[in-house]
């Protein structure tokens, strides 16, 4: 029975084909086929190669009319018709045919295929908004059962194969993102953020724990409480064994106190002694406030009075640097 | 019995949308004439069987069953020289539920072999039920057989080394060949290759009615199939092994087989309980149940993951088998 139809790969031109391709591309995506074989589905129904290049997920298939996945790096031709994942987006899917005018299949391909390539991809690559609050819960909750936690990662769209990190706001719930992701977008975020490590996805409850600490050492900015907005708990190193010693609303160490004094007296004091320790020298610093340098040495003088302490010694600066980043710690 | 049905693999799935329109699962009795008829099988006569040269194709006609008409074979010989000694030989036995069909359905498959481990190709046609019930179609397929092992050197064949290969109906047919030529004391074919066989005429299997409207070929069809091949029989106590092979009581003494089929079709637990006899019977068989397969698929379907898997693991199987 099986070879009544076998020779119906390809589709005719004819007015029912758009029809079918609609029909096809609406089964895999029902039945949650992978990016790779809507590739295949639009080789295949377009009779020449397709190609899907998704920079920004590393994502790049090409596929051969006879369904055999062949890559190779050679950068589209501008004269292939070609669909964009996203409205208004650049072309990532395209059809190998520059020998002749598409058709209107070539257009129903490109457009249906694309479009649930978008789905997948944003299904398995992470752009899926991951904030369904109680499956985040459950990921990071290290005493929620292994099976728990692999169910709510796989609900969440993340890749189980694939690290991923927490993410940690002052008030705002947790978060979790793919780690090949940017963790942070190009400006800088609205909130405070701290980032945990990339780790597989069972691991997540300590890249939460990591992420919860690396948001002690973050700071809204600002004359009153000048500091970074985000830090990453990758880049505090040895400096995270200060979260453990200063327990936050706890009375706060006497260089802290000085700090919060000298602060009171001189409203420009903590914003320039954070450019010190912020940057790699002087003149940086004093690029950073907006002052002149010998200004800037006047008010360094002035500062050094009123804390007691030297801050333009190598010994000095860490010691405002601790005093600064215990600051922060100390933050009820 | 009714149960909830594994589901189709999803480039299956969409293969079927574009197919359904020419194939439907449920197949009557009255529908035969218009299949034969349809735009199917005009498409197979297009193939083009030299593979673009790489093939001598010759249609031979040879001797039929005893007072019977004569058959036709086609024969495919690899065009370039010959090698130091005969190639093997891919004895191929047609699909087409027993009614449909000819010696180029599904060649081609058989054709991808031989270029790849350089093998003679012969076809057999049988002829097709209601108008020739069993045994007229196994009987064809036998004689087939016998002229073939007995012509094979001047084919460029070793008689030795034939494997008997088919899908469907002609799986059916190869297994019941299997049959005939150990018990007949025939020649001895070194392997049989059975793809998604039709084996079983009591089609009471909980695949069979799991199945029902899906796919290609469904419990509707194969009534259709194995009535036009039994007529009343069907079903009943007096069917024989050479008609549907999973009546044999013995599956002793058989050449090493190969089966697959799809895990979403009709043939699934016929199938699987036949590689599951031969085992106990001390036999040697290979079995792949496909996931989310339909009846057929890789024919239907050839550009699919699951179908490239199918079609590798024939040919690996071959490979294997003819390697010495």
């Amino acid at each position: 029975m099986k070879e009544l139809a076998g020779r119906l790969t390809a589709l005719d031109p004819d007015a029912g084909a758009a029809v079918r391709v609609i029909a096809y591309f609406d089964r895999l995506t029902e039945g949650r086929a992978g990016v790779e074989a809507l590739v295949r589905g639009a080789a295949v129904l377009a009779g020449v190669p397709a190609l899907l290049v998704d920079a920004e997920r590393r994502v790049r298939i090409r596929v051969e009319p006879d369904g055999v996945r062949r890559d190779r790096g050679l950068p589209p031709d501008p004269a292939w018709p070609s669909a964009a994942l996203t409205p208004d987006g650049a072309p990532a899917l395209w059809l190998e045919r520059a020998d002749a005018t598409p058709s209107v299949v070539d257009a129903v391909i490109l457009e249906r295929a694309a479009g649930a390539a978008r789905l997948v991809l944003d299904r398995t690559r992470g752009r899926a908004p991951l904030d369904d609050p109680a499956l985040v819960e459950t990921l990071l909750d290290a005493t929620a059962a292994e099976p728990a936690r692999l169910h709510a990662a796989r609900r969440l769209g993340l890749d189980l194969l694939a690290p991923a990190r927490a993410l940690a706001t002052p008030a705002g719930r947790p978060g979790v993102v793919p780690a090949p992701a940017a963790p942070v977008a190009a400006e800088p975020p609205a909130v405070r953020t701290g980032i945990g490590p990339a780790v597989p996805v069972l691991e997540l409850p300590g890249s939460w724990d990591a992420a919860r600490t690396a948001l002690r050492f973050t700071a809204e900015g600002g004359a009153l409480d000048p500091g970074p907005r985000v830090v990453s708990a990758e880049d505090l190193g040895g400096i995270a064994l200060l979260a453990e010693l200063i327990a936050p609303g706890a009375d706060p160490p006497p260089d802290v106190r000085a700090l919060d004094t000298a602060a009171a007296d001189a409203p420009w004091l903590l914003t320039t002694l954070y450019a010190v320790t912020a940057t790699a020298s002087l003149r940086a610093a004093a690029a950073e406030v907006n002052v002149h340098h010998s200004t800037l040495q006047d008010r360094l003088a002035h500062a050094e009075h009123l804390l007691g302490w030297p801050v333009r010694t190598p010994q000095g600066r860490l010691r405002l640097h601790l005093a600064l980043t215990m600051r922060r710690l100390a933050r009820p | 019995m009714t149960s909830v049905p594994p589901p189709f693999d999803p480039e299956l799935a969409a293969a079927l949308e574009l197919i359904k329109d020419m194939i439907q699962p449920g197949m009557a009795m009255e529908d035969i004439e218009a299949i034969r008829q349809g735009p199917a099988l005009a498409l197979l006569s297009q193939l083009d069987l030299t593979a673009g040269g790489a093939f001598e194709v010759e249609d031979r006609t040879v001797p039929g069953p005893e007072g019977a008409p004569e058959i036709s074979l086609l024969i495919c010989r690899p065009a370039a020289p010959a090698p130091d000694r005969p190639r093997p030989v891919v004895y191929h036995v047609h699909g087409g539920g027993m009614v449909l069909g000819n010696n180029r359905a599904g060649v081609d498959v058989a054709l991808d072999w031989a270029r790849a481990l350089d093998l003679v190709v012969v076809s057999v046609e049988y002829r097709l039920a209601p108008e020739h019930p069993h045994p007229a179609p196994v009987e064809d397929v036998y004689a087939g057989l016998l002229w073939t092992a007995e012509h094979a050197k001047e084919l460029g064949g070793d008689p030795d080394r034939i494997v008997i290969a088919g899908t469907s109906a002609g799986g059916g047919l190869t297994a019941a060949l299997a049959l005939l030529l150990r018990d007949r004391g025939g020649p001895r074919p070194i392997g049989q290759l059975l793809m998604c066989p039709m084996l079983d005429d009591r089609n009471d299997t909980v695949s069979s009615h799991q199945m029902a409207g899906l796919g290609v070929w469904d419990r509707t069809a194969n009534d259709t199939g194995w009535t036009a091949l039994l007529g009343a029989a069907r079903g009943g106590p007096d069917v024989s092994p050479y008609a549907a092979p999973a009546r044999a009581e013995d599956l002793s003494g058989l050449p090493p087989a190969f089966l697959d089929v799809g895990s979403a079709e009709t043939f699934r637990d016929e199938v699987v309980a036949y590689a599951s006899r031969i085992w106990q019977a001390g036999g040697i068989a290979e079995l792949h149940v496909w996931p989310g397969g339909f009846h057929g698929f890789d024919g239907f379907a050839p550009q699919a993951t699951l179908s490239k898997s199918a079609r590798a693991a024939h040919l690996d199987w071959l490979r294997r088998l003819l390697a010495e």
